[in-house]
């Protein structure tokens, strides 16, 4: 996580969910590729960067965790502030994680950028045998909400990669995209070399 | 210990097996497996690893003769504790800022938060709550955070095990004595390290204590009242060290995203242990000030220079910078002479939350959550409720009886250097009161330093 390291863009995605869904071993194995049964409760908020190359430009992600518990609500708006991707997290085998992602959805609509890019994860794959969601639904109801979607397992590593890219990747397309309305998505590029000039935009205010 | 009762609702999913996982993991990356651990070193807290908490060097040595007259002079003290508590508090905060010995900790912590009194004038509540299943919603989310509170301690390694369950027992207890309020995640850490020091009914109480009169508001919804603290934190910071205070501006680094942890965990998750315990000993007899200081201090030191903050061009490298204080600042000698040392009084912090208060209010409006002002520590606690003799007699659970000690008639104090000690009826025995006619093999019990601590000078200087 040198300083000096060279890179294009850094993107802010955070991690939102229900307590207990798997946030932190999705964010130790992306950047640290850890896992462990027993890590602590996120309390106040953790955070990790990895470097990724994409389409030959090169992405710091900066990768945001917080505290799912309820209450906890109330204190995020700084933790979405610039944020440019959130992976909202649900744990397959419990349904009732799955059935808050629409609390969460509002949540998230009210305190970050309209422009957000959001990425439906279901995690736990590896526990198909205690599956409570059907895979099926979740996916229409990412369609049906113009989200990505994904089933993940942090303990067996699977799709975490693949989760982080496509992100990644998508928020890539909209920053390059003319699309975007200059101002209201966040992206700080901090080195042009070899890759297209793209100029600093002011931090996203709270709409 | 805790029998698993189908009632109360608790779930031992995996049995007892002991998992130690390790976090670090090699190149290609690990998945702990169930089993595949070996027998690893348990330092003098219970820690068997854990980055933060290992103090290893950093921990001082207290010659055990120095801790033998520690312990008396506490025994003395928890024995007339209200007297003490009235006209030698500012003796109490002396002995607890030099830290109070290991083995009375717990009892000494109990007496400070007047978690003692409060046990005692509900006999049996504790027993009835533990016995109640608890609201589903909460036990499933306690649930799944008991194996997730310093999992390297040796108490809370085992799924299922004593300490999961104990702590299971009195975050459940909490959210059935205050329903309004729930289960806050950051309460299972405050009720994990009381728990290394305490039993359950025990540790019920001071949670309640800390909970209700030391941070009102930390735990309840809408989490206000650590909001607030993060600005007050804020603002007297710049007194404190202008240099961090300007940067932290600059960079728009909300202070929810630092102290959060800090505050709502009393330090526990970020300071090696034998300094969390140093910290709680201050906290627990002095208040809330002592968490702000130590917010403070580590500001300063790890942001209050230019040169310092060359490696923090922004505000992610700053945050960066605060999780990682350095060893040197977290020191157990260093940290408490910082803290003993830095001029922040209660009124500073009062002033400060009028202020913060007004500006609040004008921002959000209203507080959502009216929590009742906090008391800033033990002598606090015991002026608001005064309590009766009875309610502070200790009540060994162990009574050691010799078989040359007979019982006498009338059990009447000896007046010693103007101490005296009133002993309980015959109901039970306190062994640490001087008997009138201490036989030979007690004899050696009775400490000498222990007769002159109140009136002479304190010749215990180590810090």
């Amino acid at each position: 996580m040198g300083s000096d390291e060279a890179y294009n863009f850094v993107f802010k995605v955070v991690l939102i969910g229900e307590s207990g869904v798997g946030k932190s071993n999705l964010l130790s194995r992306f950047t640290k590729n850890e896992f462990s049964h027993d890590s602590r409760t996120t309390i106040g908020v953790e955070f990790s960067t990895r470097t990724v190359q994409l389409n030959g430009f090169i992405i710091k992600a900066q990768i945001w965790d917080t505290a799912g518990l309820e209450r906890y609500r109330a204190i995020t708006s700084a933790y979405y502030r610039g944020a440019v991707g959130a992976l909202l997290v649900y744990d397959i085998t419990k349904h009732l994680t799955y059935e808050s992602v629409e609390r969460w959805l509002k949540e998230l609509y009210v305190h970050a950028d309209p422009h957000i890019v959001v990425m439906l994860v279901g995690n736990k794959s590896d526990l198909d045998s205690d599956r409570s969601v059907p895979v099926e639904e979740a996916k229409d109801f990412a369609a049906k909400k113009g989200l990505l979607f994904l089933e993940t397992s942090a303990l067996q590593s699977t799709n975490v990669e693949a989760a982080f890219s496509i992100i990644l990747s998508e928020i890539h397309k909209k920053v390059s995209s003319k699309e975007v309305v200059r101002g209201s998505i966040s992206a700080v590029s901090l080195n042009s070399s070899g890759a297209e000039n793209t100029e600093k935009k002011p931090c996203c205010r709270n709409i | 210990m805790a029998k698993p009762e189908q009632g109360n609702g608790l779930e031992i999913r995996g049995g007892t097996e002991k998992l130690t996982d390790r976090e670090k993991g090699q190149a290609n990356g690990t998945t702990t497996i169930p089993g595949e651990e070996d027998q690893q070193q348990v330092d003098k807290y219970g820690f068997t690893g854990g980055a933060q908490q290992y103090s290893g060097d950093s921990a001082e040595v207290i010659p055990t003769e120095v801790l033998r007259q520690r312990e008396a002079k506490w025994l003395e003290m928890l024995n007339s504790w209200d007297k003490w508590m009235a006209k030698k508090h500012k003796k109490v905060k002396e002995r607890c800022q030099k830290g109070i010995p290991p083995s009375l900790r717990g009892r000494a912590w109990l007496y400070l938060t007047g978690g003692k009194v409060k046990r005692e004038q509900n006999r049996g509540k504790f027993e009835e709550l533990d016995k109640q299943p608890g609201d589903p919603n909460w036990v499933d989310i306690i649930e799944r955070d008991l194996h997730r509170q310093f999992p390297f301690h040796e108490m809370f390694a085992a799924r299922g095990g004593h300490g999961q369950q104990d702590l299971f027992r009195v975050l459940k207890a909490y959210t059935l004595h205050r329903p309004e309020e729930g289960y806050c995640q950051a309460q299972a850490p405050i009720a994990a390290v009381l728990l290394m020091h305490m039993p359950a009914e025990d540790a019920f109480w001071v949670l309640v204590q800390i909970c209700e009169k030391y941070l009102p508001g930390y735990y309840s919804t809408g989490l206000e009242a650590i909001q607030l603290d993060g600005q007050i934190l804020h603002a007297l910071l710049r007194r404190v060290s202008p240099v961090a205070h300007r940067h932290l501006k600059k960079h728009k680094l909300e202070p929810v995203l630092y102290m959060t942890e800090w505050f709502m965990c009393a330090f526990s998750r970020t300071l090696p242990w034998a300094s969390v315990l140093r910290v709680w000993d201050m906290f627990l007899c002095e208040g809330v000030k002592i968490l702000f200081r130590v917010g403070l201090v580590l500001l300063k030191c790890m942001l209050g220079t230019q040169e310092k903050l060359k490696s923090c061009q922004g505000l992610y490298e700053t945050m960066e910078l605060l999780k990682a204080i350095q060893p040197q600042y977290t020191h157990e000698a260093f940290l408490v002479r910082e803290i003993i040392e830095l001029p922040v009084s209660e009124k500073d912090i009062e002033k400060e939350h009028q202020a913060q208060l007004r500006r609040w209010k004008e921002t959000h409006g209203d507080l959502c959550s009216k929590s009742p002002p906090r008391m800033h520590g033990a002598k606090a606690i015991i002026a608001a409720e005064p309590p009766s003799r009875q309610e502070l007699w200790q009540r060994p659970t162990i009574i050691v009886e010799s078989p040359l000690d007979k019982p006498t008639g009338s059990r009447h104090a000896k007046k010693e250097n103007g101490h005296t000690a009133v002993l309980p009826p015959v109901e039970v025995v306190n062994p640490y009161a001087p008997s009138s006619n201490p036989s030979p093999l007690l004899k050696h019990m009775i400490v000498e330093g222990s007769k002159e601590s109140l009136t002479s000078s304190e010749h215990d200087t180590y810090l």
